[in-house]
């Protein structure tokens, strides 16, 4: 009997060899050579600094330190984020489309509105298009070392992120509530808190929770640029090679993120009990508890930070920072810089790219055993381990694999593989964890090993959400790419950083640029490829 | 080919769902479990699939007691036991071909089902299954793009594939219109009988097991209210055995509209109503001859 070839097929091999013709150069670009993991002089480098860890440093003089960085990361991130908050909330009630009077009807000044919309949403494309270690870079020159560049880094970075999430959260709900008290007559704000927040609200606050603990991981590599908190002690200890200092910095990380984790968690429970207490206040005394809690803790943030910001608002410093602002312009454009840049580039997205492939077969390798199929001893070693590698920021695994395999983009790959192995393969797991389970029973039951079980049952379940976390960890990996070169790993970071330092105002804003271009392409096509495998 | 003796089941959450149930069957015999909804018809043959370990009592399949061997030999056992589900547990993103052959992964070295994920290595072998079925021109379209009677016989397909000496079938024609649903449960019998495997069959349509299966299971509360030949079951034990539905006998003709058939099946479809008046009375007619061949479950 005849029968018909796979139709999908020439497709498949098709898209194998693309692949592997845009994977190829890449590699080479970005120096993959997993064999200088094992060179002789990096494996005693290495293996010197390794046994250095133990014991981590304990004595009494570091620990004081080291409490004293770590406080000052947290209030980092804390007055970070209120900065964000301040900066979001007007940004994306101005550019949500849910709010939108002018769209009534459409209504007198529809075009304005547009307009207005479509600036602030490229405004917005800058604020977090430009990685916050960036932000922090320039605002050490401006405001000299000290947390001051730190928080005002977080501030927009974080400002431009959370203004866009809270605008498309805004719009993604049900927005007939809101259009009707407008077409009643009501003003954007009551539209939006009669209308909108109620509906909301809950993901609103949990992303924003979701946020500060990204603002906590973030503001542990500040530092790395001078800005303050447990970073700077870090970038000290590793450019002195001690190792016991490293060991124990590395814990406090663990202990940091995983608290963080704990704290957030906890909030987004208590979130999902609220407003069922049956009380006429809407706010009831432990959210309000809760709150005056939160409040304090950013006010002392500011106030023991010191930041100094009202200084900001003299007219000198003003005329000192419009005169630094003015040194970046105009752009340095001429060829031989251009393709250095795009050199940069090149080796940034090979830097991004491979990393995240790379980190994606690791998560999902790891997931397996994380997900407790494999015995409960092993889910629990599988996830201190995933823990472990995803508290550890890039920039900080950066660092430590320039030692192990010597500076340059491999580097740079094998710190966001590292990392992000942590974070996808914790989201890996959750997944398969709520994958249907009747596909992969019904295979167990007709005698399937488990590895095919695994491959025909689950596998095609959650691939499209596999694919998805990896995309978007693609997008937040380009941007990191573009900053590993600060400690030599490679890519655009390490152009910027080099120029900086000769005070090239000129040449370091065009790679600026070209840093904002590859996360706004980067954005656009890993939303495309989303959508294409939907 | 399978004993069951004094077997009793009982759920995590305190449920008995089966008691006391004793059966047994020899090779290639074919038999119908009819019963009312919760009268532990799944149960019995989860129970038979060594998928349910049942709590108390014996169980022997194809000359083995599943729960005593090492887990390499179980599932050895398993992959010579074939399931066909009521709703079908095929990912909706995976293709018709991966799915069905998916019903040899028991019998396939590991590194078959690796590589045939990457080029489907028997596409011969699924194409045969599914053209029993009327379903060989779906055979590269993804499950989701199926009805839920398409996805049912595809079900059926894999079982088909995967060659079982023991098919267990759990409403395996449910969501299938009266002729599609007799014509699909006629491929079940006709393969077992050429295999010589046997068949478990739970069927809500009365009339359908008294038609096509030669021995009936009346299951009621968990335990067997009669095993007889189909000829030596009437109606007033047939009611006996629904009272809880109010006595009112589950039949083809009376089973909820099935869903629309595809376009595929269109010729199919102009035979839908015919039999209906014919099934009711269990008088077989020329127009059903018509539509089942002669050597088909029509008695």
């Amino acid at each position: 009997m005849s029968h018909p070839r796979d139709p999908a097929a020439p497709a498949r091999a098709a898209g194998l060899l693309v692949a592997i013709a845009l994977l190829w150069p890449l590699a080479v670009i970005g120096e993959f050579h997993p064999w200088a993991l094992f060179e002789a002089r990096n494996l005693q480098v290495m293996g010197g600094f390794l046994a250095g860890f133990l014991p981590p440093a304990s004595d009494r003089e570091f620990l004081a330190c080291l409490g004293r960085a770590t406080l000052e990361t947290l209030a980092i991130a804390s007055a970070g984020m209120a900065l964000a908050i301040v900066v979001a909330v007007p940004l994306a009630i101005a550019s949500t489309q849910a709010l939108s009077i002018s769209r009534i009807g459409p209504g007198p000044g529809r075009r304005r509105g547009e307009m207005l919309r479509a600036v602030l949403r490229m405004l917005l494309v800058v604020l977090r298009g430009v990685p916050e270690l960036v932000w922090a870079l320039l605002f050490v020159r401006v405001f000299g070392l000290g947390p001051a560049a730190g928080v005002l880094a977080l501030g927009l970075t974080y400002g431009g992120m959370l203004a866009k999430v809270y605008a498309e959260i805004l719009e993604s709900g049900d927005g007939r509530p809101a259009r009707a008290l407008l077409e009643a007559g009501g003003s954007r704000l009551q539209a939006l808190s009669y209308g909108l927040l109620p509906g909301n609200a809950q993901e609103l606050t949990s992303y924003t929770v979701y946020r500060w603990e990204c603002a906590v991981r973030a503001s542990v590599v500040m530092g790395f640029v001078g800005a303050g908190g447990l970073g700077q002690l870090m970038d000290q200890s590793m450019k002195m090679l001690n190792g016991g200092e490293a060991a124990s910095i590395l814990l406090t990380f663990l202990v940091l993120v995983l608290a963080a984790d704990a704290l957030s968690s906890l909030f987004r429970r208590q979130l999902g009990d609220a407003g069922t207490g049956g009380r006429a206040a809407a706010i009831g005394p432990p959210s309000l508890a809760l709150l005056a809690l939160l409040g304090a803790a950013v006010l002392a943030s500011f106030v023991w930070l010191d930041l100094g910001l009202a200084a900001l608002l003299t007219r000198d410093s003003a005329a000192s920072m419009a005169d630094f602002m003015a040194s970046f312009l105009p752009l340095d454009l001429s060829v031989d810089w251009l393709l250095k840049v795009g050199k940069g580039s090149l080796e940034t997205v090979a830097i991004s790219l491979l990393g995240t492939l790379l980190a994606a077969a690791c998560g999902l390798l790891l997931a397996l055993p994380a997900c407790g199929r494999h015995g409960r001893a092993l889910e629990h070693g599988t996830r201190l381990l995933l823990n472990t590698l995803r508290s550890v920021p890039e920039l900080v695994w950066a660092t430590l694999m320039a030692l192990a395999a010597g500076l340059g983009p491999f580097a740079g790959i094998l710190a966001l593989t590292l990392h992000t192995s942590g974070v996808l393969g914790r989201l890996f797991g959750e997944a398969l964890q709520n994958a249907p389970p009747a596909p992969r029973e019904a295979l167990l039951e007709a005698g399937a090993p488990s590895g095919a079980v695994f491959l025909y049952g689950t596998l095609p379940e959650v691939t499209p959400q596999l694919v998805a976390y990896a995309l978007y960890r693609w997008e937040m990996n380009i941007r990191m790419a573009s900053i590993l070169g600060f400690v030599g790993a490679g890519g655009l970071g390490q152009l910027l950083y080099v120029e900086l330092s000769l005070f090239h105002y000129a040449q370091a804003s065009t790679v600026i640029a070209a840093m904002l271009l590859l996360s706004v392409a980067v954005d656009a096509a890993s939303a495309r490829l989303r959508r294409w495998l939907a | 080919m399978f004993r069951l003796h004094d077997a009793s089941l009982a759920h995590a959450n305190g449920f008995v769902a089966l008691r006391e149930v004793t059966l047994a069957a020899r090779a290639g015999e074919q038999i119908a479990i009819v019963g009312p909804s919760g009268a532990g018809k799944t149960s019995l043959l989860r129970v038979l699939g060594a998928a349910l370990r049942p709590t108390t009592g014996q169980l022997d399949v194809l000359d083995a007691n599943p729960w005593a061997l090492p887990a390499a030999q179980l599932r050895r056992l398993r992959a010579r036991i074939g399931v066909a589900h009521q709703a079908p547990p095929l990912p909706p993103r995976q293709r018709v071909v991966t799915a069905v052959l998916a019903g040899r992964l028991g019998q396939w070295p590991w590194w078959k089902g690796v590589a045939s994920l990457a080029y489907p290595l028997d596409i011969a072998g699924a194409a045969a299954a599914l053209a029993r079925l009327d379903l060989d021109e779906r055979i590269f379209d993804r499950c989701d793009r199926l009805s839920g009677g398409q996805l049912q016989r595809v079900g059926v397909a894999r079982v088909l594939y995967q060659q079982a000496q023991l098919i267990l079938a759990d409403e395996p024609v449910s969501a299938l219109d009266p002729t599609l649903a007799r014509q699909t449960a006629q491929v079940l019998t006709a393969d077992a009988a050429a295999r010589g495997a046997t068949l478990v069959a739970s069927l809500h349509a009365v009339d359908l097991a008294l038609s096509c299966f030669p021995r009936i299971v009346g299951l009621r509360d968990g335990r067997i209210a009669f095993d007889r030949p189909a000829a030596a079951v009437d109606q007033a034990l047939l009611r006996k055995l629904y009272a809880s539905e109010g006595g009112q006998l589950p039949e083809l003709s009376a089973v909820p509209a099935p869903l629309a058939p595809s376009s595929a099946l269109g010729s199919h479809a102009s035979f839908a109503r015919s039999p209906l008046a014919t099934v009711r009375d269990r008088a077989p007619q020329a127009s059903d001859t018509a539509s089942v061949p002669a050597s088909g479950c029509w008695r």
